[in-house]
């Protein structure tokens, strides 16, 4: 025994546990790579964007163009040419108020990471807990959850999103008195929490379903192991891999629900800066200056085609096997 | 077939009940006042109270849900808030005191606009994403297949909003290439009626064809490589033929459940699509009725749409079991 273990200690080379390696295997893609470059440039813009205003000399909520004459016309539109863009204002001007785009749009990144995160972290922690333990008790629990999400499912998303909204406010604030900032963006996280939660519930509860009848939990259980054992020590290793890329396409999703409840109106209200929003008033104006409207919808185009991408590219490093 | 269908309706009338029971504890049970949301912010004190007495705000929950069962079932009279009473029709999903009509009536008249949107929609969906799927698949690991992917990537992360202005924009105010978007009844001028859709049409067929697009390459790669169309291949049935006649049926479980789904969603309302666009049909009636604070017409709205959902992943569920027997039978 003790020569077999010296020889084989000094033939192979020290072996270390491989490093968990996802980021380089997701940037030896090169669509994952540029993917996951932008997203950071975002994420970097949202955390630096009172560093940007500061240097760039200018901020989101200030009206400028009315401040300043001649930037806008009287119909409220900016006289210089493709929305006002100058070399003091980048990305030109809004109409009407006469705001700065560039500082809008920086802002508004924050706007829609902080919800979309905060609803991602709370969906997938919810949809961990329903589906691992229904997919695990099986039986009675699992039909009533099966019968259930059929319900929830059968509702229209964005009506319900539309229609929820003041309700949960309803309850939250009394009439009449205004509604503080942070009330908005927890009124639009616990909005899509309420259903954000059952897709991925769904996609785990299958899994586990499988899981459970694999040798190493049936030995485990053999073993005298108790359920919170075999659920965190044995199942929760297993689909952490499905539930990153839940989390990664989650962000993207949240994104675009928001800017949609905002460009509808029953998202962030002023003067909270939205990208959603600005889309809105950007189609109000939109023939006369397509501008303002081009800017906030081609960054939201990027930022949720980077997400997008990215989550692929995790997808293919997790599960060389969907890659194709 | 027959048990099965049986079985599967059964299951489906019992998501509905629970449906509108949701529904019902939803919107009637948690706004801190419904009859205040129902009647919307210009009634005064003595509206309000009249409102609430019409819907039954007064009595036990349970009898509210029974009187509004009965409404859908057998019709129901309703008194509106100028005190005069009218019947509600057998289907009566409340009554809409901003409208002053009752909630299915309107639905109704709305109807036509977004079956019209949906039905061109989901034919662009099936052609283009079935399409796109299809030639990517068989040009499998190419550059085609790369751009394909690309390309249905991008349907994917656009936002329906800014694709539907930046294409007006494109095809209608600059160019001239497409009529302004608009609703002719086919009735009376089948070729303003196409004319004036075709863009809706295409612009949300092209943003729900991506998850379709993408499920439809996955499906026919995994199943090109199932024995038998390989036997079939093996045999000497030409390509096109072999996939068509046993790579497409093999495949078409998924994808049929996914259409089932993206109908019952298109025809519940396509809210953005209405809006940019400008048709006048459920989707936009619902977020109307959101704005004006019409409890009753929103209610109304969800269930026809949540309808629509259960009606139509039924159906795909039939059309499934009859592709499939193993699934009938098992």
């Amino acid at each position: 025994m003790a020569v077999v273990e010296h020889v084989a200690a000094s033939d192979a080379p020290p072996v270390r546990p491989a490093p968990p390696g996802l980021l380089r295997r997701v940037c030896r893609d090169r669509t994952g790579a540029v993917a996951l470059g932008v997203v950071a440039l975002f994420l970097l813009l949202a955390l630096a964007a009172p560093l940007i205003a500061a240097l760039y000399g200018k901020n989101p909520t200030e009206h400028y163009g009315q401040n300043a004459p001649g930037l806008l016309s009287d119909g409220g539109l900016p006289i210089a040419p493709n929305g006002g863009i100058s070399g003091e204002f980048w990305f030109g001007l809004e109409p009407g108020l006469g705001r700065d785009v560039f500082t809008q749009l920086l802002y508004g990144i924050r706007t829609s990471l902080l919800i979309a995160f905060a609803s991602a972290t709370v969906t997938t922690a919810l949809g961990v807990l329903a589906g691992v333990a229904v997919g695990y008790l099986g039986g009675i629990t699992d039909r009533v959850f099966g019968f259930l999400s059929n319900v929830l499912l059968a509702f229209p998303t964005l009506l319900l999103l539309l229609a929820l909204s003041p309700v949960i406010q309803s309850r939250l604030v009394d009439p009449g008195t205004a509604e503080p900032e942070w009330m908005q963006f927890l009124v639009l996280v616990l909005v899509f929490s309420a259903f954000g939660w059952i897709p991925l519930a769904l996609s785990l509860r299958a899994t586990v379903r499988s899981l459970r009848e694999r040798d190493f939990v049936q030995s485990a259980r053999a073993m005298g192991a108790g359920g919170f054992h075999v659920v965190v020590r044995e199942l929760l290793p297993n689909v952490r891999a499905q539930l990153l890329v839940h989390a990664t396409m989650a962000v993207p999703a949240f994104v675009a629900s928001e800017a949609v409840l905002s460009f509808l109106g029953v998202g962030i209200n002023e003067p909270v800066p939205d990208w959603g929003r600005m889309i809105s008033r950007g189609s109000e104006v939109f023939r006369a200056d397509p501008t303002y409207m081009f800017f906030p919808g081609v960054a939201l185009l990027l930022f949720v085609l980077a997400f997008n991408l990215l989550g692929d590219a995790v997808r293919d490093a997790l599960d060389p096997r969907a890659a194709r | 077939m027959l048990s099965f269908a049986l079985r599967r309706i059964l299951q489906a009338l019992a998501v509905l009940a629970a449906v509108s029971a949701a529904a019902f504890a939803l919107f009637y049970a948690a706004p801190a006042d419904p009859a205040r949301a129902a009647c919307g912010p210009r009634c005064d004190t003595g509206q309000v109270a009249a409102v609430r007495a019409s819907m039954g705000l007064d009595q036990p929950l349970l009898t509210q849900y029974t009187d509004y069962l009965t409404g859908i079932v057998a019709g129901r009279d309703i008194q509106d808030v100028d005190g005069s009473t009218l019947h509600c029709d057998a289907p009566c999903l409340g009554y809409s005191y901003r409208l002053h009509q009752p909630v299915t009536e309107a639905l109704v008249d709305h109807l036509p606009v977004t079956v019209s949107l949906a039905a061109g929609a989901l034919a662009f969906l099936v052609v283009f994403g079935l399409g796109t799927g299809f030639v990517a698949a068989l040009r499998h690991g190419t550059r085609t297949d790369r751009l394909l992917s690309g390309f249905t990537l991008i349907g994917a992360s656009v936002q329906i909003y800014f694709l539907g202005y930046v294409a007006q924009w494109g095809l209608v105010y600059t160019t001239g290439l497409l009529p302004l978007p608009s609703y002719t009844p086919p009735a009376t001028d089948p070729a303003a009626w196409a004319g004036g859709m075709l863009l809706p049409w295409i612009v949300l067929g092209f943003v729900n064809s991506a998850v379709f697009a993408r499920l439809s390459r996955s499906q026919l790669l995994e199943t090109m490589d199932e024995e038998y169309v390989r036997t079939a291949r093996g045999k000497g049935l030409g390509r096109l033929r072999a996939h068509l006649k046993y790579t497409a049926r093999g495949a078409a479980g998924p994808l049929v459940q996914l259409l089932g789904l993206e109908a019952g969603a298109l025809l519940g309302g396509a809210v953005i699509t209405e809006t940019v666009f400008g048709l006048n049909g459920v989707g936009r009636f619902a977020t109307e009725a959101v704005e004006g604070q019409d409890l009753p017409a929103v209610v109304g709205a969800v269930l026809l749409a949540a309808c629509f959902v259960v009606l139509f992943v039924a159906l795909a569920d039939l059309v499934i079991a009859w592709l499939d027997p193993r699934i009938r039978l098992g």
